[in-house]
């Protein structure tokens, strides 16, 4: 059921490439921000797909760039090995990003997709 | 009857066969009676591709002769985006339209999301003293296609003698104004 407080749709929806994280604990770029506008564009997350088939389970943070750093932004999202998790809006905070967004995992391999609003 | 240019709402013809419409051009207005009317609904034909664009670079700037009229008619068009680009129109070539004193508005996904009817996309194009579109990406990844989309109305007319009606001093007791180009 959708939260009585979800807002209107200010943005359109993106999804970002499959990202198969290269390095345990090293960010990497998971969204990049549209910037070549009058204005940069931000956006929310909106939905998360971790498939994780490692052998581990993993710890996956999902933060703001630019690299190398990562500013966290949201709770870390635990991932159970062998499973196909996945986050969906009324589950993620409501955060208006104004930078690349990017992911971590404690765990290398692990597979990251996600879902934005982008705001013009 | 309420008939006028950029008509919030569902497109509307702007005149009827039997109105007189007074077309912008070349900084002058052209009088002329509506004889005909009839829409171009938005479909392929009338959709534009300004080509594979890199992240954050722009397409040249294309005639978009998809819009071209006959002699002695004009269109009458609103417009949206396909692709997440920032589409800008220019009347004639070195005119951008949408103008402000130092910017000029850009057709974007977010102009639709504001503006459903896209009343504010419209402009009109007389024979063939065609549009001129192009577009920018950006986003941080290359688009293969920027597509335009067009829809709207053609109007076959017939221009007054000058003896009759002439801008500035003779002029119709009642007219459209037609903006098929910038007024500067």
């Amino acid at each position: 059921m959708a939260s009585p407080y979800t807002q209107p749709a200010r943005g359109i929806r993106k999804s970002s490439a499959i990202i198969d994280v290269a390095a345990a604990a090293t960010p990497e770029n998971l969204y990049l921000q549209s910037a070549a506008g009058q204005n940069a564009r931000t956006v929310i997350l909106r939905k998360v797909y971790i498939w994780n088939n490692t052998g581990a389970n993993a710890q996956v943070q999902i933060g703001q760039g630019p690299l190398p750093a990562l500013g966290a932004l949201y709770p870390v999202f635990y991932a159970l090995n062998g499973f196909d998790n996945q986050w969906t809006e009324d589950e993620i905070p409501e955060v208006e990003v104004n930078a690349n967004l990017v992911v971590q995992s404690d765990v290398l391999g692990v597979h990251v997709q996600v879902e934005v609003e982008e705001i013009e | 009857m309420d008939l006028y240019p950029f008509k919030p709402g569902p497109i509307e013809p702007v005149a009827l066969p039997g109105h007189t419409v007074g077309i912008w051009q070349k900084k002058n207005y052209v009088f002329a009676e509506v004889l005909y009317v009839e829409g171009v609904p938005r479909s392929d034909p009338i959709e534009i591709d300004l080509g594979a664009i890199a992240a954050g670079g722009t397409s040249a700037i294309a005639q978009t002769t998809a819009l071209s009229l006959p002699d002695d008619e004009f269109g009458q068009f609103r417009c949206f985006v396909v692709d997440d680009i920032c589409a800008m129109l220019w009347q004639a070539r070195p005119d951008g339209r949408y103008k402000l004193r130092t910017r000029n508005g850009r057709v974007t996904r977010w102009t639709e999301l504001k503006d459903p009817c896209g009343h504010t996309t419209e402009f009109y194009v007389y024979e063939q003293d065609d549009a001129f579109h192009q577009a920018l990406n950006p986003t941080a990844y290359a688009l293969t296609q920027s597509r335009v989309a067009f829809y709207g109305f053609r109007y076959v007319i017939q221009e007054y003698a000058p003896e009759r009606y002439r801008w500035p001093d003779v002029l119709p007791p009642q007219w459209t104004r037609i903006p098929a180009t910038a007024h500067l």
